[in-house]
């Protein structure tokens, strides 16, 4: 066992310097954004050797980090490029229609019995796949009022821990829901994007 | 060392191959490829038992791909 985490790191930083390379010799942009997606699944690889709860204590913000990088780099890249000002043509595709209602119920109702963190991607999976397939027409101020307090509620179960210790299990069950309510509500405004030229 | 990791490194490696230098190289061939190297993340995770991580990624991996998706829909190249 003890030879897992020299043998597992030596090939995953083997396959880095590959995929490096490749990243290297690219010239074209959108190609480069994609290597950087793989460079990021091989990093969480060579974390993921740790094998402990620190690993997945790891792993979850740089899962964050990955996700609000490729966010942030892909509206640089579409204002770079001038995608912007162009309407984008949605292709209508027709499965899209039926299938996303009972994919995100299920989504959903599967992240609302994970709670915390992974329940929130879970369930705002389903979210973007919704929203994604029957267009939107949500109201952002009502979202942002639920993500603020659900933040609050998260705060607070934390004063629950310091305060009335006793109290623990209350305070862990308060703060895996507001966290689920959180992430799910920031994530599923990804699904928003589709289609509209301003967001 | 356990099937389950050996597995998900062969897979890892052989992904990082066809994502890094694909026979076909356009942006949907990349897209797809990207797909083999976290299905060996997937394994390698499972042999650790990291449940919490391994569902995570599913999830945040399939918003990522809506959001390639979303870029080379702009494009109209693919």
């Amino acid at each position: 066992m003890e030879l897992v985490y020299p043998a597992g790191a030596l090939v995953i930083l083997l396959l880095v310097s590959a995929a490096f390379f490749a990243l290297v010799r690219e010239r074209d942009d959108l190609h480069r954004l994609l290597l950087t997606e793989l460079v990021a699944i091989m990093t969480l690889g060579l974390i993921a050797l740790v094998a402990t709860d620190l690993a997945e204590a790891l792993i979850l913000p740089g899962l964050v980090v990955a996700i609000s990088e490729l966010v942030a780099l892909s509206q640089v890249y579409i204002a770079k490029e001038g995608l912007a000002a162009r309407p984008a043509k949605v292709r209508r595709i027709e499965v899209m229609d039926t299938a996303p209602a009972i994919v995100a119920a299920i989504l959903v109702a599967y992240g609302i019995v994970l709670s915390g963190f992974s329940g929130g991607a879970i369930a705002a999976a389903g979210l973007v796949f919704y929203f994604m397939g029957h267009g939107h027409a949500e109201r952002f101020a009502l979202l942002e009022a639920a993500s603020g307090y659900a933040w609050a509620i998260w705060i607070g179960a934390f004063f629950i821990f310091m305060i009335l210790p006793a109290y623990w299990f209350f305070a862990v069950l308060i703060a895996g829901g507001a966290i689920l309510l959180k992430v799910m509500v920031k994530l599923s405004l990804i699904g928003t994007m589709r289609g509209d030229p301003d967001v | 060392m356990n099937a389950e990791f050996l597995l998900g490194l062969a897979i890892l490696a052989i992904g990082t191959a066809a994502t890094a230098f694909p026979g076909e190289k356009t942006y949907l061939a990349r897209l797809i490829n990207l797909e083999i190297p976290s299905f060996g993340l997937f394994l390698i995770m499972l042999a650790f038992d990291e449940m919490l991580a391994l569902l995570t990624f599913v999830g945040v991996t399939a918003i990522s791909t809506f959001i390639f998706v979303r870029i080379m829909e702009r494009r109209d190249d693919r």
